[in-house]
């Protein structure tokens, strides 16, 4: 018998032990009704996304709340415009002009919700680079200098300040993974009061299982990577971004 | 486990005082009885028990544990049966977890379906002397009164297997004259764990100075707590480390209506080598 | 002085309690930890999640070959590689064969105990590839060649002072204690391990059978980078790390942040369903999981299920006032504090293999208490014992005591001729001492050791009984 195969009798022998003290023999499946909702989050979109902003303040995350998807779209140019500044001026050198500084490592423009975004990021200087095959040595070595990324979301949860980036297709994992700053673009449309929310809604529309199969990975994040490994110091942007950056708009306009 | 309901107030109350209490704190036993009958109570002492099997269960031997389970019910059981009491009451959090949780498992895993239904019946109407105080008989205070700082200990077994916290708090909170203050870390396990003591000494100590510290750390003039065994390791501890503070079991507190001071004015403080207290007198 | 994990366990103990650094850095990491997760707890309805968690895991338990199968085959599906390892031996050689048929020579590894468990840094050593532990406390001891003293802080022994001193003997790095320089150096170093390895590793920490997901926690990232950045993304999980929905992963995840560390969500959680696909801009090539048993099948023929719910949090470290005193490495385990010193011996081939660890605990039952999944811990450790005892592995002199203890408590009358004596020798005894006695006899000397011992008493409560009725009956 193969290995697979031995392990599986075993496991089906032990179960078949009529004085087995664990597991109970009545041991049901916890049930979609029965299933608590850990947090909780009240109050319409406004007050969800104030919340979202709390919560991700309170890890360290960064975030700004938009009336229209105009005020988004200048709201990330200029926050794009200030980190270059502060890297520039984190340099205090000589050369503290860097053409990488207006570098973007960005999710093709269509997936971020935001019309007329590459227009206006181009427009004022910034450089998307939008990688094709992150294996390929060279484009792979294109990114290792670029200190922002922008991308959107899957989801956002209002009540712990997190939120899903999926990955497949044009959206590299690496937008949210490699840079020193992520941006991260939230519309309200994409904005749910709790993970489970959003999980039931995936489900009653018939696609969650199918949805996190066809993603190959989503990542859920909460804050800016950061470790307590040093006697318990707090020390951010350990591998993953130091500043993550939210950017809420009210996309829906009720 | 499941705990009787009275539907009047018991009046008949075998003690089941522990072996320890019996050899090496007669106090503590004298003071739980005299607490149960100041409230009405008829106390009996069932002459014939002994050590409830504790010491072997912890150590494993369930084989020897049995044997003595088996004589503890033999004694209590036919009490109970027959009406002859209405409660089995200890003045201890550790002994009354073994024979009301662990009796039932032991004879369970023996397969004695007969010992395992008298364990239960057993465990219905076993509890500690507080639980018993203040759970069946409704009691706030017991009316003592005694002057001093006192912390309140709970013990491991009291605390996370009989779910007894409370009880002995509110007790407390009723004496007259006395100062509760906080210990630190007061649910951290004062490190006694039985056989562990002798088996893992040095952390069993280690254990035990850190409680000595919070203790030193709190200001009470006493620790008190609700189980002799513990209070034995943390005495113990304290006499060795030179701390100018005690433990006493809880009985004796509540039953003391003289308004004493918990740190007698004559006492010198201790040292290491001259301890001028022995916890274990009679008084 | 360092704890030598290959000590005997005696030699272990003495090495951690002799080490005034251990007990500063663990308790002080322990305790914020634990306080976090108390916080976080109470700050939801901690009681009704562990309880739902229990369920779920409960009901994997029962039903674990049909999910095992259900995740495999949607593994399979995904497009992943499935592979199954009974032993230590097997999974070493799976996961060198993969590095093998990819010629690879540089592996990135996210933080992991089912690796831990099968020395999978040392095999891979050996077989001529470099390993780089990306995690910052697992690098940190990788540099200084330790194991993991923690299940979720690996480096939680080491003060600050220490692990500046490995960063500059082993780095190069100028003299600071500054932990963001500290930090800043370790994240320039390791990002160019993941831009030039060819194979991440990492463990599972649940996978989710309904789809086929595997999922990592991370609050640095590593466990992005290396299921991401590689070309081979490799995940060796525990056979019991299931779980069956989407929301069933939610769940155990939400548990899983708030009693590790207080968060209610760690930064990351990482959720691999497949390798990447054509057109696809990044993600692994090939994804390989490796189910483990490793024991576990007879760990749970033993009866020791119930400790195979385990999430792996450390709640049960961080609240266990012995792993305090002496904490990981004194264990000589991979896994070490409450849950150690239970499925250590439970998993291996042997339980006599173990015989202390099931010893090195008061039960004072904090770990249960601390458990998402409300494992009795205190009640597997006492069957332990039970099963110590039946296979005749306690010592001679132990035994011999406890049967004539059982002996002795069995008849009243030699319990109280036994006390008489006890009272009169311990008096006599104590009277030279000056009062309390300061010294005992093997094996008692454990006790007196560290503390006095009072006396017993002179006259016992039955005396005092026996009197009152006496007087009681003459009035």
């Amino acid at each position: 018998m193969s290995t697979r195969d031995n392990i599986l009798a075993s496991l089906r022998e032990t179960l078949r032990q009529p004085d087995l003290p664990f597991p109970l023999l009545d041991s049901p499946p916890l049930t979609q009704a029965e299933r608590m909702t850990v947090t909780s989050a009240s109050g319409g979109l406004w007050a969800q996304a104030e919340r979202f902003a709390q919560e991700i303040a309170a890890v360290k995350g960064t975030c700004e709340l938009l009336e229209t998807e105009t005020e988004a779209r200048l709201a990330i140019v200029s926050r794009l415009q200030i980190w270059v500044e502060e890297e520039q001026a984190a340099r205090k050198t000589a050369d503290a002009e860097r053409a990488e500084d207006w570098d973007v490592l960005c999710w093709p423009p269509a997936q971020l919700h935001v019309e007329g975004l590459t227009h206006i990021l181009k427009e004022t200087g910034f450089k998307l680079i939008e990688p094709t095959d992150l294996h390929d040595p060279e484009q792979r070595e294109r990114i290792r200098p670029v200190r922002a990324g922008v991308t959107s979301v899957e989801a956002a949860f209002a009540s712990t300040g997190s939120f899903v980036v999926g990955a497949g297709g044009a959206n590299a994992r690496a937008a949210s993974l490699t840079p020193f700053r992520h941006l991260v673009v939230v519309p309200f449309s994409r904005l749910f009061a709790t993970a489970e929310d959003w999980l039931a809604e995936m489900r009653y529309a018939g696609g969650l299982d199918a949805y996190i199969r066809r993603s190959r990975n989503i990542s859920i994040v909460t804050g800016p990577s950061k470790s307590a490994d040093l006697e318990g110091n707090l020390t951010l942007g350990v591998h993953g971004p130091k500043v993550v950056h939210a950017i809420l708009f009210d996309d829906v306009q009720e | 486990m499941h705990k009787a309901t009275f539907e009047r107030r018991p009046e008949r109350v075998a003690l089941f005082v522990t072996c320890m209490v019996d050899m090496l704190y007669p106090n503590v036993g004298i003071a739980a009885c005299e607490l149960l009958e100041k409230n009405g109570i008829q106390v009996s002492f069932p002459e014939e028990q002994t050590c409830c099997g504790q010491p072997a269960f912890n150590a494993g031997y369930r084989n020897e544990a049995r044997k003595l389970a088996r004589r503890f019910i033999s004694i209590f059981g036919p009490l109970v049966d027959s009406g002859e009491i209405d409660a089995i009451v200890a003045p201890s959090g550790s002994c009354a977890t073994m024979t009301s949780h662990f009796y039932e498992v032991i004879f369970q895993e023996s397969n004695e379906p007969d010992l395992t239904i008298q364990a239960q019946r057993l465990a219905a109407v076993t509890f500690e002397l507080t639980e018993f105080l203040v759970d069946v008989l409704g009691l706030v205070s017991t009316g003592a009164q005694l002057q001093g700082k006192a912390a309140y200990h709970p013990c491991c077994h009291l605390y996370r297997e009989l779910g007894v916290d409370e009880q002995p708090r509110k007790l407390l909170a009723g004496v007259e004259g006395l100062e509760l203050v906080e210990l630190p870390h007061a649910d951290d396990c004062c490190g006694f764990g039985g056989l562990f003591a002798i088996k893992n000494s040095g952390i069993s100590a280690a254990m035990g100075r850190a409680k000595a510290r919070y203790a030193q750390q709190s200001g009470a003039d006493a620790v008190v707590l609700c189980d002799v065994s513990c209070m034995t390791h943390i005495n113990g501890i304290l006499s060795r480390e030179g701390v100018d503070c005690r433990a006493q079991h809880i009985a004796e507190i509540l039953n003391d209506q003289c308004g004493s001071n918990l740190r007698p004015p004559t006492d010198p403080t201790p040292t290491p080598a001259d301890h001028p207290r022995r916890w274990g007198d009679v008084a | 002085m360092q704890v030598d994990i290959h000590a005997p366990y005696k030699d272990r103990i003495r090495q951690a309690l002799g080490d005034p650094n251990l007990r500063v850095a663990v308790s002080k990491a322990t305790d914020r930890m634990d306080n976090a997760r108390n916080a976080s707890m109470d700050e939801i309805e901690g009681e009704r999640l562990r309880s739902q968690l229990r369920q779920m895991k409960q009901n994997v338990l029962r039903n674990w070959p049909d999910y095992l199968q259900e995740l495999e085959t949607n593994l399979r599906q995904n497009g992943c590689v499935v592979h199954w390892a009974e032993g230590i031996e097997d999974a070493q050689a799976i996961v060198k064969d993969i590095a093998l048929q990819n010629s690879a020579k540089l592996v990135v590894k996210a933080k992991s105990m089912a690796t831990e468990e099968i020395h999978l840094n040392h095999a891979m050593e050996e077989a001529g590839l470099r390993v780089v532990e990306t995690d910052l406390g697992e690098y940190i001891i990788q540099l200084a060649d330790e194991p993991p003293s923690h299940i979720v802080a690996p480096v939680i022994h080491k003060r600050m002072e220490e692990i500046a001193e490995v960063f500059q003997e082993k780095l190069d790095m100028p003299v600071t204690r500054d932990p963001t320089k500290m930090t800043s150096l370790a994240r320039a170093r390791l990002r160019k391990e993941f831009f030039a390895a060819d194979i991440g590793i990492s463990g599972c920490n649940f996978a989710i059978a309904e789809t086929g997901t595997i999922c990592i926690v991370t609050n640095e990232g590593n466990g992005r980078m290396v299921s991401s950045m590689p070309r081979v993304y490799v995940a060796v999980m525990g056979i019991e790390k299931l779980v069956p929905t989407v929301e069933d992963a939610f769940l155990q995840l939400q548990a899983l942040c708030r009693s590790a560390t207080g968060q209610q969500f760690t930064v990351y959680c990482s959720m691999t369903s497949g390798p990447r696909r054509k057109g696809d801009v990044d993600g692994p090539e090939q994804v390989h999981v490796v189910l483990l048993d490793n024991g576990r099948t007879r760990m749970f023929a033993r009866g020791y299920g119930e400790a195979l719910m385990c999430i792996r949090c450390g709640a049960c470290l961080n609240a266990c006032p012995v792993y305090q005193e002496i904490g990981g490495h004194a264990y000589g385990s991979t896994y070490n504090g409450p849950i150690g010193a239970v499925i250590t011996p439970a998993l291996a081939p042997e339980i006599t293999q173990f015989k202390e660890l099931p010893h090195a605990t008061s039960l004072c039952g904090a770990c249960r208490e601390a458990c998402p999944v409300k494992i009795d811990l205190p009640r597997l450790l006492l069957d332990l014992r039970s099963d110590l005892v039946q296979q005749g592995a306690s010592p001679t002199t132990e035994a011999l005591g406890i049967k004539s203890y059982s002996a002795l408590m069995s008849s009243r009358r030699m319990y109280e001729s036994l006390g008489k004596l006890a009272s009169i020798g311990s008096n006599v005894y104590a009277g030279m001492s000056g009062g309390n006695i300061k010294f005992m006899p093997p094996p008692l000397n454990g006790w007196t050791a560290y503390r006095d011992f009072a006396p017993f008493a002179r006259k016992s409560f039955r005396d005092w009984w026996k009197e009152r009725s006496k007087k009681r009956q003459r009035a």
